[in-house]
């Protein structure tokens, strides 16, 4: 059932999305200034950001009430492909740096 | 195979006039979502490259740019987000005004991020960074710079411009709810690379 028919106002969700969005920004700040060891800040800044990237996908753009299908045909297709182009760029660039320090 | 086994599969896989339970144009609006986010993805990527195979220290970036500067960009492309969720969403429950209202204030938010990043590229300017020259280090980070936010911020301009005729129709009532819907997809779209960007060259 949705919102509007609890008698809640439909744009609730959105500004709780918000203050949760923020509140993890701010995190994310703190975090980059708490000179925490190189990889524990890597690892919790790049799973907030994918928090926050799902949030906007879920919430702002209602991934969450379409069918399934087009979500995972979204976040697959995006994922998959930048996975194995990370790899492969990474690859070569320490390649490319070992020869150059070389 | 039988025929009422083809068609189960026709009814699943086979398409027809919605295969996401989703409009032609939404559907083209996500395919088309999906094809940008890759052109992001391997500007990220190129920058990831850059960074690994730089031999010159990568500049620390709260000592080139002022973070919270960033933070308050970040808060209102996010802010102007909600507006656009609830422009998208009244424009769905037939209020026209709060459609309207809404799209004004996500244009607001637009052209304020516009004016700050206006304001970021000018003093990095001022303070000697160039595509070939950074006077921090590694001439790889200002061209990351201008790279990535130069072309996130192209986006932000022309979402500013479809929002702009968006928010003209929906006053003259020429606009349906779903043309308000495609285009709070495309400001979405802006936000979540800004999330990327923001984590990924900023803090990083």
């Amino acid at each position: 059932m949705s919102e509007a028919a609890h008698g809640k106002s439909p744009y609730r969700a959105y500004w709780i999305s918000w203050a949760i969005l923020l509140t993890i920004t701010v995190g994310m700040l703190l975090a980059e200034r708490l000179h925490l060891p190189r990889l524990v800040l890597v690892l919790f800044l790049l799973s907030f950001m994918m928090v926050k990237a799902v949030m906007i996908g879920a919430n702002f753009m209602h991934l969450r009430y379409e069918k399934r299908n087009l979500g995972f045909m979204v976040a697959a297709g995006i994922l998959v492909t930048s996975l194995i182009l990370y790899v492969f760029v990474s690859q070569e660039s320490a390649h490319v740096l070992s020869r150059t320090v070389r | 195979m039988h025929g009422s086994d083809a068609a189960v599969l026709e009814s699943h896989w086979g398409g027809g006039a919605a295969p996401f339970g989703a409009s032609w144009q939404k559907t083209m609006m996500w395919i088309f979502i999906v094809t940008d986010a890759l052109l992001f993805s391997g500007l990220l990527c190129g920058y990831a490259f850059l960074r690994k195979a730089s031999t010159v220290p990568w500049p620390r970036q709260a000592e080139v740019f002022s973070i919270p500067f960033i933070a308050l960009m970040t808060f209102i492309l996010i802010t102007s987000s909600v507006f656009m969720a609830i422009a998208v969403t009244a424009a769905k429950l037939g209020d026209r005004k709060k459609a309207l209202l809404n799209l004004v204030l996500t244009i607001v938010g637009g052209a304020a991020f516009l004016g700050c990043q206006a304001i970021e590229w000018t003093h990095f300017i001022h303070d000697g960074a160039r595509l070939t020259h950074n006077p921090w280090g590694a001439p790889q980070f200002s061209q990351a710079f201008f790279i990535l936010t130069g072309f996130h911020g192209s986006h932000v301009l022309s979402g500013l411009v479809i929002l702009i005729v968006t928010a003209i129709r929906t006053a003259m009532g020429k606009t349906p709810p779903q043309g308000v819907e495609m285009a709070g997809l495309y400001w979405h779209f802006v936000d979540l690379v800004w999330v990327f960007i923001f984590t990924l060259f900023y803090l990083l």
